[in-house]
């Protein structure tokens, strides 16, 4: 099924999304439009249902009710799996690696994956994409962990890696769920500010999802601010602050 | 010494065997490459798939019965019928693996179980065809391949063929996505792995490789039972894998050594207590060992990791 007419040419679209569980409305109805190289942050308290939100999106869990587009196509019930394929790239709240192979392992297979030679048999992978997985290494400023098993690296540089992960199947776009957990604060801006600069250089769009108000205002073009499930404001982030329910309910208290 | 020197040790070792070792010996090695064999397969599952498999008697015993099957009611020689062996495994696990791969952990071990005993049933049952509880007898190689040392070659090197061929798999791209699921299957979703099809995968091709090691089994022992697919043979991979080491692809292959030759020595002076001794060694070897005997060895050494949650 197409999107609606109006809304040709976004990366995602979300329409009348919802989801509960038992009797908590998680996500409820949630409208979210994002264009080609938007740098889109989603804001909200906790339990707001940013991560249900992004679970949704991905084929992690089925919605209850509404449609989810992807570059024009109607994706609701894809399976991760299919999604990455199509170009959908996510890293997880809980840093999600592959923790007993080496950084450099790590992007190599997500490589192997992208190129469909997951399934082959006949010749030793060692060699195989290991130049653009070091690339992409030295992208997030990893290439000397390379060799590392990356369960013993540092929490930021292992947030790092499954960045590199993610962006080895080229996706057209990225979600990002809470990318700077866990980090200090001059680390997050460091790794918000790398994923700008990866975002304008090949024209990635990026959604995500982040507690710390100086990254999202420095970085973001615009905001989704949730709240109880739902869509509270959105707009440029000048707008966004200026809100006097976003202050009420969330800036408010989260400064 | 290293890896190599090592592999080199022991390729020359086994070759020169047949002539210091009197026919006993040759048998023992023999049972302990077709052991090493099953072991490895069974380990492409548990050490590179994280899948633990309670039941992979069922593949050994299909290959065992389908070997002994040609050979004594089609009359197919040995060489024609040895490689229908892991043609048939391999189906059986591709019919019982679709099933099993949907479940995991506990519930996947023993509903790979489950299917084992299902096999065993069949086999015990189907009178007319296996000869239930009586097997099937006299399935001996031809004249050629019948002396201790002759089979002991010709088993070494379909046992060597196959080692290659899995240590090949595990160091490809197969198997770098295979060790991915391991891993972290989510996180292998969201790179476009379908887990449940590579799990799949993985199956029948570890299946296969113990049909494999079930038909040569059939020709040195001469004879096939219901009991190689009993659950009790289904442990027998487990534990070599244990002992040797599953971390390390040529761990389950020392542990076939350590596991056979710790058998002879101990059952020649108490048989009635082997299994005593094994519960014992299998409790210091994890316990001491976590890599099992590779870890004495030298090369990659693992330490026990505290539970890596992702």
């Amino acid at each position: 099924m197409a999107p609606p007419a109006s809304r040709q040419g976004l990366v995602l679209q979300t329409c009348a999304l919802s989801k509960h569980f038992g009797g908590v409305q998680a996500v409820n109805g949630v409208d979210l439009a994002v264009p080609p190289g938007d740098l889109r942050a989603i804001i909200g308290p906790n339990g707001a249902g940013k991560t249900t939100l992004f679970n949704l999106i991905t084929g992690d869990i089925a919605h209850d009710t509404g449609h989810i587009y992807f570059a024009g196509e109607e994706v609701s019930g894809l399976p991760p799996q299919r999604l990455c394929r199509r170009g959908l790239g996510r890293t997880f709240q809980i840093t999600s690696i592959f923790r007993r192979l080496t950084a450099l392992e790590n992007v190599q297979t997500a490589f192997l994956s992208y190129h469909r030679r997951h399934f082959n048999i006949l010749v030793p992978a060692r060699r195989l994409y290991r130049d653009e997985a070091l690339g992409l290494l030295e992208r997030v400023g990893l290439r000397e962990q390379a060799t590392k098993p990356s369960g013993i690296l540092a929490h930021g540089d292992q947030r790092r890696l499954e960045l590199a992960i993610a962006l080895a199947s080229a996706p057209r776009l990225l979600l990002l769920d809470e990318p700077t957990a866990g980090m200090a604060p001059r680390e997050r801006h460091e790794i918000m500010a790398l994923v700008a600069r990866i975002a304008g250089d090949t024209g990635l769009t990026v959604v995500f999802t982040e507690h710390d108000m100086d990254v999202v205002f420095a970085v973001a073009q615009r905001i989704t601010v949730l709240h109880q499930g739902t869509v509270l404001a959105e707009g440029a982030p000048a707008e966004v602050r200026a809100n006097g329910e976003v202050q009420r309910v969330y800036l408010g208290q989260a400064r | 010494m290293s890896p190599r020197s090592w592999l080199a040790f022991v390729v020359v070792a086994l070759a020169v065997a047949p002539l210091v070792l009197p026919s006993f010996f040759l048998q023992l090695l023999t049972e302990i490459a077709i052991v090493g064999l099953f072991a490895t397969a069974f380990n492409l599952l548990m050490g590179f798939g994280g899948m633990v498999s309670f039941g992979h008697a069922a593949y050994f015993a299909l290959g065992a019965y389908t070997a002994a099957l040609l050979v004594k009611r089609v009359g197919v020689p040995l060489l024609a019928a040895l490689p229908a062996a892991p043609l048939v495994a391999a189906a059986g696990a591709l019919l019982f693996g679709f099933f099993i791969v949907r479940l995991s952990h506990t519930y996947f071990a023993m509903l790979s179980l489950a299917f084992a005993q299902i096999v065993f049933t069949v086999i015990f049952k189907w009178k007319a065809l296996t000869g239930g509880d009586d097997g099937l007898l006299d399935v001996w190689p031809p004249s050629l391949l019948k002396s201790p040392a002759a089979y002991y070659y010709f088993t070494l090197i379909i046992v060597g063929l196959c080692i290659l061929a899995l240590h090949a798999i595990v160091d490809s791209p197969f198997g770098y996505a295979l060790k991915a699921v391991r891993e972290n299957p989510r996180r292998a979703r969201y790179i476009g792995i379908d887990v449940r099809r590579h799990q799949l995968a993985a199956f029948v091709i570890s299946g296969a490789f113990s049909g494999v090691a079930g038909g040569l089994f059939a020709f040195y022992n001469g004879s096939v039972f219901p009991d190689f697919a009993y659950f009790t043979k289904s442990f027998e991979p487990l534990v070599v894998a244990l002992l040797g080491g599953v971390q390390s692809f040529f761990g389950p292959l020392a542990g076939a050594f350590g596991f056979k030759i710790l058998e002879w020595m101990i059952s020649r002076q108490w048989p009635v207590y082997w299994p005593l001794f094994l519960g014992a060694i299998v409790v210091v070897v994890i316990v001491v060992l976590p890599s099992g005997f590779v870890g004495l060895v030298g090369g990659r050494r693992w330490r026990r990791r505290p539970a890596a949650k992702a």
